[in-house]
């Protein structure tokens, strides 16, 4: 699976639609304790994996379809039979790599 | 006296700010809407961007910004009395802290989810983001320096907290290979970091290092020790050594500060009285003058600039509703002073002479809290290891990432042209490092402790402005954020000014302000002298540059009309 895709699909429906704020509030203590512990002890661990993994794809990107950006790195052949599988990535991929960023961006 | 009436006293004060205060400004000035869609939502790449729940961004918000600061400030604003200190943690957090948290977030979140370098060039030019970079390289050297200094000291007069940290760093390793190696189990693998870190600082009651086993250069040895640990730790990736130790210093660092509310709002039962004199003089020997002094000393207890960095550059990207930003912003910041006030009340119940000079006295305080409930006297010893290790694995956390964020921010100033080679991954670190430790050997803490609080004070005085220049372009209300801005953008400009007199004073007069053993080697002592003074008047120059810029682009923001500023769009109605 490359990389952000299942949670993008996974969120495609209710992207660009807010929940209400009511249904958001309605949660257990128990559940908000969890989620309280789970973002004080591993929420900056489980964003610092996911970039280290956004990095490896993106030189993965690089490497197999550098064509699109002009840099022929691997065969034609070879960068067809993986098209099938990287054109789902590839809108997130050319967002990812074309958004503008910062030093204060990479403070944790 | 006791310090529950102060815990109680600041969940009061506290609880007005946010329920009252805060949603009174949040309703009247920012105006979230649930129905917006949030950066989390129209730029969702899953990674940076992704919507997160409140609760979960709340605990992230509150580790981030939670370290040394808000326990050791404290500390250095005693040489006031205790009074001083807690008005300024209850009343500078009521008006000032939380307000800068929470706009920063907005202010992101209004602006496309971007953080604050691409929002300082976009409101005051390339020349003030440039600046700003400029100053965020000489507030992280004070950062680093005083870490340091700290994490030596501790090491150094704690006899457990070294073998006790060691542990820790090594459970983390171990954490890190388990979770993304092995793929363990979050639960076991949690399973396994709480048992590992309890025998870490079993094996810190064990293991004790010699106090002082290098004489006069013993500070200056741990320095080293420390600084070698964080060179690793910067160069190695993220997952690898410096979240994985965050993860499992979790643990015992919250239960620290659970341990000494609970001691707190416990002390009427155990009979703990208020030791220190609530007024001592508006002048100290040690710092100066009250005002500004004491609100540079207090570092994030009552604001922080590097919470502003922190929400705009991960938080705001994980908002699901912008009526999040509230509890997350304001509630951490909120977090962090009864942190602050925890840490207060643990230097209240000792005595003068116990907090005089030792900067361990939070150990001491938090025992004294503790014990009654923890076993007495015969837990004495195993509680001061373990609220050492904790002291110190605050420290060490925060300035892992601090070091890696140098490195970043090298990398982004000198990495073309004459000097591309400082921008080196290694030579980055490298200097960065050694700058730190020459800085932290001179022993100058009480006076670095004060350059640092004070670039931390002013950066959140500019951020301040920076919210001040959005909320003008957009035509609201900016007087909440207007005056505060100014409030700690004078205070903190002349303590800094303050400051760079009294080392060009130690240079002139020939009566330095290193420690030993440095201040044996004369010309050295002296040159450190004329360092700091250069450091300080760069700080004043920038930040008074900073300031310049953000209230000239202040009065042009609010001459412009409304429309051109960017918002997200709109999928509501």
């Amino acid at each position: 699976m490359l990389f952000g895709r299942k949670r993008a699909e996974k969120d495609k429906t209710g992207a660009t639609e807010a929940k209400p704020a009511e249904q958001a509030g309605k949660q257990g203590t128990g559940a908000i304790l969890k989620d309280v512990l789970y973002g004080m002890a591993a929420h900056g661990n489980v964003t610092a994996a996911l970039r280290t993994r956004m990095y490896m794809e993106h030189l993965f990107m690089f490497i197999t379809l550098g064509d699109m950006l002009g840099i022929p790195v691997l065969p034609p052949y070879y960068s067809l039979r993986i098209l099938p599988y990287a054109v789902p990535n590839i809108e997130s991929w050319k967002q990812r790599v074309f958004r503008e960023r910062d030093f204060t961006d990479a403070l944790y | 006296m006791t310090p529950f009436w102060f815990v109680v006293a600041a969940l009061v004060a506290y609880g007005l700010a946010y329920f009252l205060y805060g949603r009174w400004y949040d309703r009247t000035v920012w105006k979230p809407d649930p129905k917006k869609t949030t950066p989390a939502h129209m730029y969702m790449d899953g990674v940076e961007f992704f919507p997160a729940s409140r609760y979960v961004l709340w605990g992230y918000q509150f580790k981030s910004v939670a370290a040394l600061g808000p326990i050791l400030g404290p500390f250095i604003a005693l040489q006031y009395g205790w009074l001083p200190a807690l008005l300024w943690i209850i009343f500078g957090n009521f008006f000032i802290g939380w307000v800068q948290d929470y706009g920063a977030i907005m202010v992101s979140v209004r602006n496309q989810g971007r953080s604050f370098g691409p929002i300082a060039y976009e409101f005051t030019g390339s020349s003030g983001r440039n600046t700003l970079l400029g100053f965020i390289l000489f507030y992280l050297l004070m950062i680093s320096a005083t870490f340091i200094f700290f994490i030596a000291r501790f090491w150094n007069t704690l006899p457990g907290t070294f073998a006790g940290t060691v542990g820790v760093i090594i459970t983390g390793v171990i954490v890190g290979q388990l979770m993304y190696k092995a793929r363990l189990n979050v639960g076991w693998t949690t399973l396994i970091a709480v048992v590992l870190v309890a025998l870490s600082v079993l094996l810190g009651l064990y293991l004790p290092m010699p106090v002082n086993a290098f004489g006069a250069w013993s500070v200056a040895f741990w320095a080293a020790v420390a600084s070698i640990f964080l060179y690793v730790a910067s160069i190695l990736p993220l997952p690898t050594l410096i979240q994985p130790m965050n993860f499992v210093s979790f643990f015992p660092t919250f239960l620290a500060v659970i341990l000494i509310i609970i001691g707190a709002l416990l002390s009427p039962v155990f009979h703990i009285p208020l030791q220190q004199p609530a007024w001592k003089g508006f002048w100290s020997p040690a710092s100066g003058p009250m005002w500004p002094m004491m609100f540079l000393a207090i570092a994030c207890g009552a604001i922080s600039g590097w919470h502003s960095l922190v929400g705009s550059s991960t938080t705001a990207k994980q908002l699901d509703l912008e009526t999040d930003a509230h509890p997350v912003g304001a509630g951490a910041m909120l977090g962090e002073g009864l942190l602050a006030l925890a840490s207060l009340a643990s230097y209240m119940v000792l005595t003068p002479d116990q907090t005089k000079v030792n900067v361990t006295a939070w150990v001491a305080g938090a025992e004294k809290l503790t014990m009654g409930f923890l076993g007495g006297q015969a837990a004495v010893p195993i509680l001061q290891t373990y609220f050492g290790v904790a002291l110190v694995l605050f420290a060490i956390t925060v300035q892992a990432l601090v070091t890696r964020f140098w490195r970043l921010v090298s990398a982004e100033i000198f990495g073309q042209g004459s000097f591309a080679v400082l921008g080196q991954k290694h030579v980055a670190t490298f200097v960065g490092l050694l700058i730190a430790w020459l800085f932290a050997v001179s022993g100058s803490w009480n006076n670095l402790w004060l350059y640092f609080g004070g670039s931390n004070q002013l950066l959140a005085g500019l951020a301040l402005m920076l919210i001040t220049i959005h909320l003008a372009r957009v035509k609201e209300r900016t007087g909440v954020t207007f005056w505060p801005a100014m409030f700690m953008m004078v205070t903190t400009i002349l303590g800094l000014i303050y400051q760079t007199y009294i080392f060009l004073k130690a240079v002139i007069t020939q009566k330095t302000l290193v420690q030993p053993p440095l201040n044996q080697i004369h010309w050295a002592a002296t040159t450190l002298d004329a360092i700091f003074t250069v450091v300080g008047v760069v700080l004043v120059v920038l930040g008074i540059r900073m300031a310049w810029m953000t209230l000239s682009s202040y009065q042009k923001a609010k001459a412009m009309p409304a429309a051109g500023v960017s918002q997200p769009a709109s999928t509501g109605e």
